[in-house]
Formats: C-alpha cells, structure tokens, sequence
C-alpha cells in the first residue's frame, strides 16, 4: 500500500547570529515522513534536531527552504496562520513537561483543547495515559514521569495531526523513559497519529519505523526501519 | 471558567500580600477622588440652591452714609434689578464672662436680598427682639427666649432672641480678611428692626450700606464701574461682587482646594500603582518565560496572552475602584457632616454623584490597563522555540566601584556582591530608590506644612505684629483721644492707628484692601522685606504686602493709585517696599501722610497698646471703643485650630506611610523572588539565612540612604507647589523646613523600609532552596 506523504522538508536551511559568529544550524535538509509513521530523529546535541522540530512544528521559521505539511507550505506562512497551524495540526512535548504549575494535571490539558477546532475527550486521553485518578493534582504533586504523560495527554487531546517530542525522555530516569515511549508508540498505533521524537539516545531509534540521522546540521542517513521494536525491549 | 482565568485567579491567591498592597493604593486613590470630587459638588451644588433661595446679593456696597435718595439713584440704573439699603453697624455684646463683638444689622419685612433662613423660633421683630445667627448662638449656648444686652450708642440695652436664623452672607463667620479664623464666641452677628434701630442710633433714612441684585450677573464689573460713576461724589467706601464677600471667598477657596487635593493626589496614587503593576506583570512575564512559550505552542496567539496578563491589571483595577468609590462616597457623606461644623449652609447634604463613580472607574481602569500592556508587552517578543531553552546567564563584568581597586581591596565578599548587585541591577536599583524617595517626599510634606502653620502665626504675632491689644473705635475720632486713654492707663506703649479699607489700583488690576498708618518709627511693627532685610515705614509712600503685590503685580519702585470714594481724584503713592507677611494682605503708610492726603487731620480709627493692666476692663467702659482684640486671645485661637490641622496631616501622613510600604514591600518581595536562584545557590554555598538578610539589608540601606537623598529635592520641589497652591491674597504660605521635621521625616522613611524589611526577611526565612534549584517550571 503506497502510503501518504504528510510532512516534506525540501533544501532546509537555518542560520542564525549569536554575537558575530553566524551558525548554521540546518544546512540545505531535506527529507519526506508519512503519514502515520512514527519517526525517530537522531544525534548528538548541536546536530540541529531540535532547530528541525521547531520549524515543522511552526514554531521558528527557516531561511532557506520549504516544510510542506500536505499540500500547504508552512514557511509561507504569517505569523497569524503559524499561530492556528499550531493550534490545530501540531502537538508538543517537552523534554522538561512545561505544565502550567498552578493548574491541575486535568486543566493543563483543558488549557490546550479549549482553543482547539476538534479536541478529543479529556477524560478518554487522560485514562488512555493512565492519570484518570491524578487528573486533580498539580504538576508539584507528581513525579517527572506522570508530568511527562500529563505533557503527552496535553499535546494528544487537542487531536493534532502530527505529534512532536523535543528529547521526551531527557529528563527521566531509564524505567519511566521506557514507559513514556511506550505509551508514544501506543498513541502512534491506537491514535494513528504521525509521531516525531528528536533524541539523543541513539537506542531509541530501534524502535522507528524511521530513522533520521543528523550531525552538524545535515542528514547523514534516513531509512525505513522494517522491523521496529518495542520500546520495552529497548536497552541503554 | 477558561483555564487561563483559573491559572490567573491562583496566581493572584499564591501573591496576594502583593496584589492587595497594590489594590490599597488603588483604593485610597479613588477614595480622595470620589470622596473630595462628591465634596466639592455638594459643597458648590448646596451653595448655590441656598444663594438661589435666600437671593444672594450680586454686589455689595459699604459707604460712610447712603440716603433714600442715593438708592433710588442706583435703582434708576438699567442694569440693577433691585436695591436694599440696611444699617450696619458693629456693637459691644456685654456679658458677664466674656464680652464680644456684635455686627447688628438692621432688618424688616420687606427685604427681599440676602434673605435669612429661620433655623429657629420667629423671623418676624418688633422693637426689642432681634434674630441671631445660628454660629454664634451655638458658640454662646443662647437660644430662643433668651436675653441679650447690647451696647447701643453708649447706652447698654437689654433684647430677646425671636429667631435662630442662617444667612447666606455668613455661611464662614469671619469677622473680616484679618481674622483668618472664624471666631463665633467672639463675634457675632444680630438683625434687628430697621426701625427701631434707625430710631436708637439717630439715623432717618440713611444706610451704611446696600445691597444690589443685577440682570445682568454675567458682567458685574461693569455695573460696579455703572455705579462708581453714577454715585461720583457720594460717601461709598467700596463696592464689590460676590465673588469678593469674604464668607463667599472662604467657601470657594475650599472649593477650590478640594478640587485641587481630588485632580492631584489621586493621580499620584494611580501613578505609583500603575508603576508597580507594570513591574510586577514584567517580572511576571520574565518568570513565565516558559510557559508564555508553551502557551505560543500550543496555538494561542499574542493577543490571548496579552490579555492574559492585562486581565490581572484590570481586575486590580476594578476591584479597586468599586472598593475606592463605595469607601469614598462614605467619605463624601462624612465630610458633608464635617463641613456643617465650618460652613453654615441649611440645605448642605451629602449626595451621591454617579457620574463620579464612572469617572473613577474609567481613571483606575485606564491606569491599570495601561500600566499592564506596558508590562507585558515583552510577551509579543518571546520566541516559543527559544522560550524552551534555559536563559542565558546575566552579563557579568566588573562594575564601577570594581575599577576604585584601593575601595574594592577593602571590601569583603558580601559587601562586593552588595556592590555588584546594585550595580548590575540598574533599573531595580534606581526603581527602589526613587519608591523611597516618593515616600520620603510624601512624609515630608505634613511635616513641613506643621512648620509652615507655625511659622505663620508664629511670625505673624510675634516677630510681625507687636501690640498686645488692637483696640478699634466705632467711628474715626480726633488724635485727642489718646490722652483719654492714658488717663486709664498708667503703664504701657500706645500709638494712634489708622485701619480703612480702600480699593488700590495698578493699571488694569485693582483691589480693595486695608490700609494701615502708622505712626512714625512705629513699634508696633517689623518690617521686613522679602529678602529678609529690615524695612522702615517710610515717611512718603506705602508698603506693600507679599501677597497683595503679587495679586496687583507691584514692585519695589512702582507707583499705585488709591480710590478715596470721597476725593474724586485717585491718589498715586509710590511702593517703597514689598514686605513678608503670613496673615491677611495690607498696604502700611506713615499716618501723617494718610491725614494729609485723604482721611483729614488728627482722624484715628484706633490704638495699639503694649501694656501690663487689664486692658480689657479698663477701656471698657470708653463709649467710642468698639472691640478689643489681644494678641494672646489670638492666639489661643490658633492653638485650637492646629488641632484640626495635626488631624488632617495625620492623616496625609498615613497616605504617604501607606504609598510608601506599598512601594518598599512589593519591590522588595520581586527582589526576593527574582534572586531565588542566587540566593539558593549561596544556602548551598553554605551562607546562612541570616548573611543572605544581611546582604539584602546593605542593599537596601544603600538604596535608602540615596532614595532619602532624591528625597529631598522632590518634596522641596512639592512643597514648593503646595506653597503656590495654598498661598492666597489672604495668607501666604512661607515652608522653612525645621531640622526636626528632616528628622522626622526620615526616621518615619525608615520605618517603613523596616516594616517592609521584615515582610523579606521572612521570604528568605521560609525559602527552600533545594526545591528552588531543582525547579525549573515556573
């Protein structure tokens, strides 16, 4: 089955100035992810993955090139549709959760779908991350893992058509790191949403059905992984 | 409720010490406002109905003597609608404890100016009945039925009290622009028949003075000048419009000043407020950093955000308001009740005015908004992708005292980092010391008026006037009088005076005033020049007052004209000094010039005396003496009315103590929270809680010390202003601060550091620093 192309990167490039040294943080990327798919980017820090990841998720924009997400050129965009591209087609994860410390874990979820288009069930998401009983507590009343599924439950509800996880597992410990990619890939499979996960950890990538390998600013391999294996069987 | 109201409504719960501190200064802001605004109308409104209904006279006219013919004279001209002459004259009221000073004058049933509002008893006299003005009677605890005696034309004469009445002419009981004060006890005002009066004092169809209501209201000048022209050669002593009547005068200048207090000082609050807001929703963003990007992320826009944080001032702002405007119309009521201590006004009620409570809010709304847009403003520049990323460390660097390497060698560590957080934190450091020099200037100020009021009457009846005893004639007698005196008086200094009032001219700018002679070389006086040299009464020409020469724009040099009423032609006097004077305004010439040119030889109108008798009860019985008036009463006077004043800076002294904690605490609470970090990592350098407080404290002593110093200057510079805004022709204000109220002022600046010191020191004390470190998430 031929499947669908959702996100297309053509000649994407990225400079910006820090003091008078300009980098280059992407050099003239280019690469396709379909739909469904869930993509595993690759590399040391400084490789520009997350400079990547902000600008298929419209959050920075490129110099040079072009990020089609279906048949729309996200990079012609103004800073109003980047605004609603954001809010209705991409989700976020953090590698440090970023949940609003005075709302509850429910209401941070409710934070995001309140301005959506066409959320999903709050109560459905939280139970499918398996926080239905900690929806009440604030981010301080839990744990670095349960943030994270809060985070995920947060990006998932607003029903985005891709999902992107800036280092995810970052910021845990290896046992609740393999839970949170467990549950990532339950969502790419039960929720059939596009999944992208930048990371460093190059074990990860066993478990794509892409990989995405990039150093200093450019792809140096992307392949389709036939045989993806499950996160729990992961090791690092 | 949307998540980001919920998210802002615990915000404000988790900084609510904060967040009320800001919503007082809101509060008490709109209280002045709304309270003094809704003062000032009823005050104006009230006025008005009763001048509307008690017929108010549009002009006054005083002369020697004025006949039946005269009036009907003044009656022919266009422009008048109606005139009333009446018989005024000011009678000893004998009692037995205290004497006192009457102004009878006469009344009947056909009067239809300045009507008398009955508060009590009968408005209708016959012979021996009179009616009395109700702020005398109360001062004097008479009441209807009750007997008075009144010393008439030499003779002691025994009335009955008809009526307790109002009168729109004296709704400020003052006896005249010297007064300053209103001295109900002693004086007073009785009406009495016409002419029963007209028969005891041997008048027939002559008036002291009259009363004129115009068509016209609009130019009253003009018709003054009508006057003037038509009744050329007549005994007028002065004419003036209403807006010159002195009761009518006092209530205005307080008009005038609560209009003032209610545009300036509510301003100053919402001003320091909305400052405060805008750097606590700044801080706010710079702490929200984070989630501003998350915010961005997940799809909500600029101006969701901006809301977000601008919804946080204005419900400051509203919250405030309502507060400020329901405490304020209270205020409004309460000050009505207090102006019926001061002011004689029947119809005087508290009302509430809406439009004000729109106006306020619209004021504190404004403010607040503004004040938040500015603060966030910063929103619309974060980045969400490089919101994710920790912020780069501060810019170090060495700082100014670093390069003075002889200082810098001196200091130890906490006192380098002292040196360099002031240093490096320009904007906060510059934001506290100028909060600390608004209070100190704020705190200054009551103090400083204390020492202004003091110096006034202080200076006026010491250092300026000299007499012990002004004693006043009820007609101008001849210099022989004097002889008479001191026949009753062995002991003691006096001098021949003469007091009239007349209307002094420059060019375009007239005013009618008191002039005084003296005598030569006078030692019932010091004059001295503004400058503060010592001044002679010059044998030729006059001196003039600060605030009159000021009013009339005169200097040194300059050539007046003095209208004599009787003298068809004016008479020009060169100004030979412009002198300090605190109370009321005058001109002072040499008596014998004033004999020769416009009064009449040997004519005196009075006597000064410094003398060790009873004064009082010798000079009593003199049939031609009309009132004493001793410096000592005088006073006691003034002893009695600091009281009302040290109330009222009181209270200006806990606005400024208030706007001042508000300043201190909310800027030392944003300190702390933004040094969390810092002050964290210095725990774990194993610095105790209290090295971390007193490296806070130095700090703050610096930034006091320099705020205190800016202080300085500012309040100079608002004391100058009040000195312009209370001056008036009738005081003038002159602030020379005392050391003791620098003092004063400074310890109270302290203290509020201090209180608002112990707020951060308990901040600190409760800081956990492992969690503070740890925690990145806002």
């Amino acid at each position: 089955m031929e499947k669908n192309k959702l996100i297309r990167v053509e000649d994407l490039s990225k400079e910006y100035k820090m003091g008078e040294v300009t980098v280059n943080a992407l050099k003239k990327v280019s690469f396709d992810i379909n739909e469904g798919e869930f993509v595993v980017i690759v590399g040391p820090s400084g490789s520009g993955k997350s400079t990547l990841l902000n600008i298929i998720g419209g959050m920075d924009t490129p110099t040079e090139g072009k990020v089609f997400i279906g048949d729309e050129d996200i990079t012609k965009y103004n800073d109003k549709s980047l605004t609603s591209y954001r809010r209705d087609k991409v989700g976020f994860v953090f590698q440090f959760y970023n949940l609003m410390a005075n709302l509850t874990a429910e209401e941070n979820v409710e934070l995001a779908t309140e301005i959506c288009k066409d959320p999903l069930k709050i109560a459905e998401v939280l139970e499918s991350v398996n926080l239905s009983d900690r929806k009440g507590h604030f981010p301080s009343q839990m744990s670095g893992g349960e943030q994270q599924r809060v985070a995920i439950a947060r990006a998932v509800a607003k029903n985005p058509l891709i999902l992107l996880c800036d280092e995810p597992t970052g910021a845990l410990d290896y046992k609740t790191g393999k839970s949170i990619l467990s549950l990532l890939n339950k969502i790419n499979k039960d929720y059939k949403k596009t999944v992208v996960i930048i990371t460093h950890n190059s074990p990860i990538s066993k478990m794509g059905d892409r990989v995405i390998k990039m150093r200093s600013g450019k792809i140096v391999d992307n392949k389709v992984n036939e045989n993806p294996i499950s996160p729990e069987r992961i090791e690092w | 409720m949307k998540k980001l109201d919920l998210r802002l409504l615990r915000l404000i719960k988790n900084s609510k010490g904060q967040f009320i501190a800001i919503t007082v200064l809101i509060i008490i802001g709109l209280i002045i406002y709304t309270g003094l605004s809704m003062a000032a109308i009823n005050l104006e409104e009230s006025i008005d109905t009763y001048f509307n209904r008690m017929n108010f006279s549009d002009l006054f006219i005083e002369a020697v003597e004025l006949s039946d013919g005269d009036i009907e004279k003044i009656q022919q001209i266009t422009d008048v609608s109606k005139v009333e002459g009446r018989i005024v004259v000011d009678v000893p009221f004998k009692d037995e404890d205290q004497d006192a000073k009457v102004r009878l004058i006469s009344q009947g049933k056909d009067k239809e100016i300045n009507k008398l509002y009955t508060v009590k008893g009968d408005k209708n006299i016959e012979k021996k009945e009179v009616l009395m003005l109700k702020q005398f009677a109360e001062a004097r605890s008479l009441d209807v039925g009750n007997d008075i005696t009144l010393e008439i034309g030499g003779k002691d004469i025994i009335f009955t009290i008809k009526g307790i009445v109002s009168s729109p002419e004296y709704i400020y009981l003052m006896e005249d622009e010297q007064s300053l004060l209103p001295t109900p006890k002693k004086f007073g005002v009785v009406y009495m028949d016409e002419k029963y009066l007209e028969e005891i004092l041997g008048y027939s169809g002559v008036y002291t003075e009259a009363l004129v209501t115009s068509k016209n209201t609009e130019n009253l000048e003009v018709l003054k000048e009508e006057i003037e022209d038509q009744m050329k050669g007549s005994k007028i002593r002065r004419i003036y419009p209403r807006e010159d009547q002195l009761s009518n005068r006092m209530v205005h200048e307080e008009i005038k000043g609560l209009k003032q207090v209610s545009s300036t000082i509510p301003l100053l609050f919402l001003g320091v407020a909305g400052i405060i807001i805008a750097a606590l929703i700044s801080r706010m963003i710079r702490n929200d950093r984070m989630s501003i990007g998350v915010m961005k992320s997940l799809g909500y826009n600029n101006r969701k955000i901006l809301a977000h944080y601008t919804k946080l001032s204005l419900s400051l702002g509203l919250i405030g308001s309502v507060i400020g405007i329901l405490l304020g119309s209270l205020l409004a009521n309460q000050m009505a009740k207090m102006y019926l201590n001061f002011f004689n006004i029947p119809f005087l009620e508290g009302r509430f005015y809406p439009e004000f409570t729109l106006y306020g809010i619209i004021l504190s709304v404004m403010f607040c908004v503004l004040a938040g847009l500015w603060g966030a403003r910063k929103v619309l520049k974060i980045d969400p992708a490089e919101s994710m990323r920790p912020d780069p460390p501060k810019k170090g660097g060495r700082v100014f005292v670093d390069r003075i390497g002889f200082l810098w060698r001196r200091l130890n560590f906490s006192e380098k980092m002292v040196f360099r957080n002031i240093f490096r934190n320009k904007k906060r450091f510059i934001f506290l010391s100028l909060g600390i020099a608004i209070t100190f200037s704020i705190v200054i100020m009551p103090f400083a008026m204390l020492d202004a009021m003091n110096t006034m009457f202080d200076k006026h009846y010491t250092d300026f006037q000299l007499m012990e005893y002004n004693i006043n004639f009820n007609r101008p007698m001849t210099g022989d009088v004097i002889e008479d005196i001191k026949e009753e008086l062995q002991i003691g200094k006096i001098e021949n005076k003469i007091e009239y009032p007349f209307e002094i001219i420059n060019e375009e700018k007239e005013k009618v005033v008191t002039i005084i002679g003296l005598e030569e070389n006078t030692e019932f006086y010091d004059f001295t020049s503004v400058k503060g040299d010592d001044i002679e009464l010059p044998k030729k020409g006059i001196l003039l007052s600060e605030g009159l020469a000021k009013v009339l724009d005169l200097e040194e040099g300059d050539n007046i004209e003095i209208k004599t009423f009787n003298n068809d032609e004016n008479i020009k006097v060169e100004v030979k000094g412009i002198i300090r004077q605190s109370l009321g305004s005058n001109g002072y010439m040499n008596i014998s010039q004033m004999r020769e040119e416009f009064i009449g030889s040997n004519i005196t109108t009075g006597v000064y005396i410094n003398s060790d008798e009873d004064v009082k009860n010798r000079l009593d019985d003199l049939e031609y003496v009309s009132f004493i008036q001793s410096t000592k009463d005088m006073i006691n006077i003034y002893m009695e009315f600091t009281d009302l004043i040290i109330l009222s800076l009181g209270i200006m002294l806990l606005a400024g103590g208030i706007l001042g904690f508000v300043i201190i605490y909310n800027s030392t609470i944003m300190n702390i929270a933004e040094r969390r970090l810092e002050f964290s990592s210095l725990r774990v350098l194993g610095l105790s809680k209290k090295e971390i407080f007193k490296i806070v404290t130095k700090e703050n002593a610096i930034m006091t010390i320099t705020g205190i110093l800016l202080g300085i200057p500012l309040g100079l510079y608002m004391i100058k202003y009040l000195e312009s805004m209370y001056s008036t022709d009738i005081y003038t204000l002159r602030v020379d601060i005392s050391l003791l109220s620098y003092l004063g002022s400074i310890l109270a600046t302290v203290i509020f550091v201090i209180i608002a010191q112990l707020a951060t020191y308990r901040k600190i004390k409760n800081l956990d620093f492992i969690e503070a470190l740890k925690n990145r998430i806002t």
